[in-house]
């Protein structure tokens, strides 16, 4: 069992990735901002973050991204996107953006636990 | 110093590449001039029956041969000009190029006579070209200077200082010792001069301003075209947010996260899944075709296409053992040179193409692929053996959510701007697209279509 953060403003995607995570048995922590995100993962050091690109503010997620990896938190990150890779703008993975791996919205379930465990299991090869 | 530019040119990149393209012109028009002359010393002896002294024949031969040389120099010259302020430059070259012109002609009237040669009147067209290109105050100067030395000419030659040099035959009577007739010449001739100046640059000035005004309206009209793609992305974003949370819900029930479901629901809530992937197509089309508009700069990669191909096919695989499809690539490319554009972009095209050709090609089709090229492009075509496309529909098929009616009453999905997409790419990578239907492997009731394009190699 892993405790996995999922930072999103929309709490109907929080609540649907929670949903699919939790069945697997993944323990799950949620925010809805990028403060709250932030604040929990200090306070529970999961072991995935995922995380939407656009909160309040567009890049939001990347800012948020980048912080966490400024103050040396490794935790593999899933960043959510909606328009990324579907309009032909990929976003560097580890470029420009400090994040493992991309997924676009809406990802199904099948696909959402397939990248979780995928880094999951990186996590721990390391 | 006075400045060369003339004052309404004000949008300098285009100013001066249309200088640049004159004083090709110019060159050109040259050599045009130096046929003319021969063709004048020809036929005004053979046909006119006029002639020259030897010192005139000599002196024409001598400027014609003089023309030539210096326009080859000027065109080898032309080559290394550069806008750079400052230092030599295509307006430089200009003034260069007229004054060389004038004093050429200049010493051609004197050769045919001066005041009594029917060549003074190339002094006006050369006033014209100037207008064109240089300021008012330059080419007014210029026209000035002409008229000094043309004056000074005319009267030395009438009180006798230097000898007349005129073409004997052409008039009954010299007339160049007739103060009259000299007084009245000269005035048109000054007159001639500066009004042609005066209205050559004024025309010049206002197609130049209509020219500019053209241009801003232009530039606005692409203003509001990205202003509308924005929007577009904006509001398709706002309605993409929701439906991927009503998709995600649909997963989760659909895969039984929550518990089991009657059969009845389970159908009609996968159908409400395929209804939102639909609409979640759309707008991945839709954000696509906005965000290629938006695109300023496409990447610069060096692409090779068949490596494209090999890839997009693989990924296809499933799908063509599926339907028992035949599909065959032929690379008969002899140069098998790179392109330069952006992999991601034509991944996206030709996995359109290929996957268009996939669906539309039905249970034990054909597909084919080929490659050709010559020394500057390469050439694609992917044609198949499906159902076709509509000789009158043709012409559509490349237009934002068009869907042939051939496709529209059956269930071939789509959202009718994927051919859309695949033009803006092949343009924006300086190619060409093309469709054909019947394509070459139409089979009875199985019409097919081709597309061919073509990109440009690196050179």
């Amino acid at each position: 069992m892993s405790i996995i953060a999922i930072i999103d403003d929309d709490p109907d995607i929080l609540d649907a990735s929670g949903l699919v995570l939790s069945a697997k048995g993944h323990q799950i922590i949620t925010a809805t901002n990028p403060d709250d995100g932030y604040k929990i993962v200090k306070e529970n050091s999961p072991d995935l973050i995922i995380l939407d690109v656009m909160m309040n503010e567009p890049d939001d997620g990347f800012f948020l991204a980048q912080k966490f990896r400024r103050e040396k938190i490794t935790t593999p990150i899933i960043m959510y996107t909606s328009i990324s890779k579907a309009s032909g703008m990929d976003y560097g993975v580890n470029e420009l953006v400090p994040v493992d791996e991309f997924v676009e919205k809406p990802i199904s379930p099948e696909q959402l636990i397939e990248k979780v465990d995928k880094l999951l299991h990186k996590k721990e090869a390391k | 110093m006075i400045s060369l530019v003339p004052s309404w040119a004000n949008r300098y990149a285009d100013y001066w590449d249309t200088i640049k393209e004159r004083n090709l012109w110019l060159i050109k028009l040259r050599y045009g001039a130096v046929v003319m002359l021969t063709g004048f010393l020809i036929s005004s002896k053979l046909i006119l029956h006029l002639s020259f002294n030897k010192t005139q024949f000599a002196a024409l031969i001598l400027i014609n041969l003089i023309i030539l040389i210096y326009n080859l120099l000027l065109y080898r010259l032309s080559k290394f000009i550069k806008t750079i302020p400052g230092h030599f430059n295509p307006l430089h070259f200009s003034l260069l190029q007229m004054i060389l012109d004038l004093t050429a002609l200049g010493l051609i009237v004197y050769y045919t006579g001066s005041i009594e040669t029917p060549l003074i009147m190339f002094f006006v067209f050369h006033m014209i070209i100037g207008s064109l290109i240089l300021p008012g105050t330059v080419i007014y100067s210029i026209a000035g200077i002409i008229v000094f030395i043309i004056n000074i000419l005319i009267f030395s030659e009438y009180f006798l200082i230097i000898p007349h040099q005129p073409i004997s035959g052409l008039l009954p009577n010299p007339l160049y010792t007739n103060i009259k007739f000299i007084a009245a010449y000269d005035v048109a001739f000054i007159f001639v001069m500066f009004v042609s100046v005066f209205l050559a640059n004024k025309i010049a000035n206002q197609l130049y301003k209509i020219e500019q005004q053209l241009i801003e309206s232009l530039d606005k009209l692409n203003e509001a075209e990205t202003e509308k793609q924005k929007y577009i992305i904006g509001i398709v974003h706002e309605i993409k947010t929701p439906l991927a949370a009503v998709h995600s819900y649909l997963d989760i029930v659909l895969k039984k996260f929550l518990g089991q479901l009657n059969s009845k629901v389970e159908e009609r809530l996968n159908r409400a899944r395929i209804r939102s992937s639909e609409a979640i197509d759309m707008i991945n089309d839709v954000l696509k075709v906005s965000k290629l508009r938006l695109l300023d700069e496409i990447a610069n990669d060096e692409v090779e296409l068949s490596e494209v191909i090999v890839k997009i096919v693989k990924k296809q695989t499933i799908n063509l053992r599926a339907k028992h499809i035949m599909l065959n690539f032929f690379d008969g490319r002899t140069f098998k040179k790179k392109i330069k554009g952006d992999k991601f972009l034509l991944e996206i095209a030709f996995s359109n193409l290929i996957g268009n050709a996939v669906k539309y090609v039905g249970t034990n089709g054909l597909i084919e692929l080929d490659l050709v090229d010559n020394e500057n492009e390469i050439e694609i075509e992917f044609a198949d053996s499906g159902i076709g496309i509509p000789a009158e529909e043709l012409d559509k098929i490349f237009m934002d959510f068009f869907r042939a009616s051939n496709i529209k009453d059956r269930s071939y999905e789509g959202t009718g701007l994927g051919l859309s997409i695949v033009k803006q790419i092949i343009e924006r990578h300086k190619g060409n697209i093309f469709v054909e239907s019947p394509s070459k492997l139409a089979l009875p009731g199985r019409p097919g279509a081709s597309f061919k394009l073509k990109l440009p190699y690196i050179n």
